[in-house]
């Protein structure tokens, strides 16, 4: 493909669909499908077809649309259509209703409000296209932007320049540890070496974050057109994308969105015309939680056990097969072609000073509206959990929310005016970490929570190094002993002191952090655990 | 077997890494959909076809969870017990299984049909409980349905429509209210234009 090729397909698809003066979206993510979306997609296709206006009616699935639990959800388009609107809770009957409306206005029964928090407090970027385009054609993606930031990149910028708008934005590794993007690349970049890879690290594994799975399923090419600007940005010739076996169809659509992209000549050799190549690959994993660290990963390619090693040297230096290698989350290169396409400084803006951007958030546990959302930096907890997820249903009172997985912690009600950022979540003894947030009510007992999340490390220890070994055995023992009541005094401070000297001493930051969940509820709940006792 | 049954799918992975030990994750998946685990002969043969040492194939196999080293069932059925699942009611649906099939957890029936393990987040938390049976999604979860899905899966195995333990050709499904798997259907974009009948 040549680069006038890539504008004129955007400019052909979008005429194509403006064709349409009617456009119904039904979203066939998961939580809707398992709602029989499909019936519904179907019973609107049967009735258009059946009028004979599929010329001007177009009916089409898409991707994730955020709030599952008004699923099942359709949209009806374009923006300047009377009918246009999001229509929440349809059902198979409501089809005709839906298909009477377009052109006069909408059906108001099943207007699902989009002025409402969950919608207006969200800033798309990362799922921009999500539940917008058919995430099965490239075409589609084209037509909104798609491979423009790529073709920028290549066509007007030299490598140090895509650097210095990374610098620009801002943009911190969304995987969680929130290391400067553009430092990574930037060493990857400087490190000499016959062969440099790209790895994007999609093995999502923190209970509760399903972030990753519902971009990769509803905007594949976004992370494949991220990881090229990377890999020309650093040099690098080859990438592979870790995916945990789990995902099936992320794995099916990655596949795909690789083989389209390479039909078209936009991955594999002389992109565009230019010298620069590009080969993705899908590794699959294979069920261990361990992976989602950067040297375990790589050993994991590398076919050996997931288990991490020691770091310096850094995989920026000394990576896959002992070549410079770049790792990044999926979400950190989903946010790449944007920052590319409208510059560093328009991301920069969004959020706070020192967390730029946007975050995605997966919302579970006790919350009324469980999804996914995307948010600016800086936002409160308060507006995340009460005003976009709609409070905690059943008349329960909240009781603290667990972000970071079981690295992180649990956050009380006393900081939920907190602004969300990578620092002030660590101030109060959690992390970032990649976006899932178990929202738990007065019903939940915080020494359980705690042993649920070591029980979690502990199964998942790769078994490497002792204290993560052992220490989380005996932290998993010492708090049945506590919720069974048959702990003393003396148990507590062991606990303690057996929690520091496993987050000291552990080889990876899943042993160094595995500890975090019990701190922070010894910090926060210290009552449970001494009722506990007590009792 | 496996040599001459997949030869270019071999040649394709061993050709493809620098190192051939890249090739050991992919070449287990390869095994054990067709010997349906993965036991000392099918090490021993991979170690052969790669040419490496079996006891760097055994290292792996013993570390992940979805490489099985001694036989499991036709259908692995993995129940997500992390918090949101939990929440939603995991361990019922767990004790449910459990007396269904009168085995605990990585046990198989004595008809070689079922295995059930507990599993870390699949990620679905949106439709917890949410378990995975050869990583086939199924979503929302209920005790009420178990008896209904595990007659399902059974009638399934018995017209030998199962998918391989590799999860290549796993789906989404939902459970319907009698139990039984009711295929996701993901028809995306736009709709396809109706076929001229034969006549």
């Amino acid at each position: 493909m040549i680069p006038e090729e890539l504008a004129e397909m955007a400019l052909f698809e979008r005429e194509t669909q403006q064709q349409y003066q009617h456009q119904i979206n039904v979203c066939v993510a998961s939580g809707c499908l398992s709602l029989q979306s499909d019936q519904i997609r179907e019973s609107l296709e049967k009735e258009v077809r059946r009028r004979g206006e599929e010329r001007w009616c177009q009916v089409r699935g898409v991707g994730c649309m955020g709030l599952c639990t008004a699923g099942p959800l359709v949209s009806v388009g374009p923006f300047t259509d009377p009918a246009a609107a999001l229509y929440q809770e349809v059902q198979v009957s409501d089809s005709l209703d839906i298909i009477d409306s377009l052109g006069e206005g909408a059906v108001s029964r099943l207007v699902c409000p989009t002025d409402g928090p969950f919608f207006q407090r969200q800033v798309r970027v990362v799922l921009e296209n999500s539940g917008q385009i058919d995430p099965e054609r490239i075409e589609d993606y084209i037509a909104a932007d798609g491979y423009e930031g790529l073709l920028k990149v290549l066509t007007e910028m030299n490598p140090s320049d895509v650097i210095e708008q990374m610098t620009r934005s801002g943009l911190r590794g969304r995987g969680g540890g929130g290391y400067p993007t553009s430092l990574k690349w930037t060493t990857v970049a400087k490190a000499v070496g016959p062969r440099k890879f790209v790895i994007c690290n999609a093995d999502e594994g923190d209970p509760g974050a399903f972030m990753d799975r519902s971009v990769l399923e509803s905007d594949p090419h976004r992370v494949l057109e991220g990881m090229a600007i990377a890999a020309y940005a650093v040099g690098a010739g080859e990438g592979y994308i870790y995916v945990r076996a789990e995902y099936p169809l992320a794995i099916k659509r990655l596949r795909q969105a690789i083989h389209q992209a390479e039909r078209l000549g936009l991955l594999g050799n002389r992109i565009f015309g230019t010298t620069f190549s590009f080969h993705v690959e899908v590794r699959l994993g294979a069920g261990a939680f361990v992976c989602g660290e950067e040297t375990a990963l790589i050993a994991s390619i590398e076919g050996k056990r997931g288990t991490p090693r020691p770091r310096p040297p850094y995989p920026a230096e000394y990576g896959l097969w002992g070549y410079p290698t770049l790792i990044n989350n999926v979400e950190t290169f989903a946010s790449v072609a944007p920052i590319i396409r409208n510059g560093g400084d328009w991301y920069a803006r969004i959020g706070t000073e020192k967390s730029a951007g946007t975050k995605v958030f997966a919302l579970a546990g006790r919350v009324t509206n469980t999804g996914i959302i995307e948010v600016p930096m800086g936002i409160t907890l308060r507006d995340i959990i009460y005003e976009m997820g709609g409070g905690i249903p059943d008349g329960h009172a909240f009781k603290a929310v667990q972000t970071g997985g079981p690295s992180g912690g649990c956050i009380p009600e006393d900081y939920l005016d907190m602004a969300v950022d990578y620092d002030s979540l660590v101030q109060v003894g959690s992390i970032m970490g990649s976006g899932g947030m178990i929202i738990m009510d007065d019903t939940s007992s915080m020494v359980d929570v705690a042993r649920f999340f070591i029980e979690f490390c502990m199964s998942e220890s790769c078994g490497k190094c002792v204290p993560c070994r052992v220490g989380t055995v005996h932290i998993h023992d010492l708090l049945t002993r506590i919720s069974e009541g048959m702990a003393s005094m003396g148990d507590l401070s062991t606990l303690v002191e057996l929690c520091e000297m496993v987050r000291n001493t552990s080889l990876c930051g899943l042993g160094q952090s595995a500890p975090n969940p019990v701190l922070s509820t010894l910090r926060f709940f210290r009552d449970e655990y001494l009722a506990h006792i007590r009792a | 077997m496996l040599r001459e049954k997949y030869a270019s799918e071999i040649d394709t992975l061993r050709s493809r890494f620098a190192h051939r030990r890249s090739a050991v994750l992919p070449m287990l998946y390869l095994a054990q959909d067709e010997y349906g685990s993965l036991g000392e002969e099918v090490v021993r043969e991979v170690a052969d076809v790669l040419d490496l040492p079996p006891t760097d194939i055994f290292e792996v196999v013993g570390f992940y969870t979805l490489f099985y080293d001694r036989p499991v069932g036709t259908w692995m059925i993995q129940v997500c017990d992390d918090a949101p699942c939990c929440y939603c009611g995991a361990e019922e649906v767990m004790a449910a299984l459990k007396e269904q099939l009168g085995i605990c957890e990585n046990e198989t029936t004595e008809d070689g049909m079922f295995t059930i393990q507990r599993v870390k987040c699949l990620a679905a938390c949106g439709n917890a409980p949410a378990i995975q049976v050869n990583l086939a999604y199924l979503y929302d979860v209920t005790p009420e349905k178990i008896d209904g899905m595990l007659r399902d899966l059974r009638s399934r195995a018995e017209r030998g429509e199962t998918f391989r333990l590799s999860g290549r050709d796993a789906d989404d499904y939902t459970l319907a209210p009698d139990g039984s798997l009711q295929r996701i259907e993901r028809r995306l974009g736009k709709t396809p234009e109706p076929q001229p009948s034969a006549a």
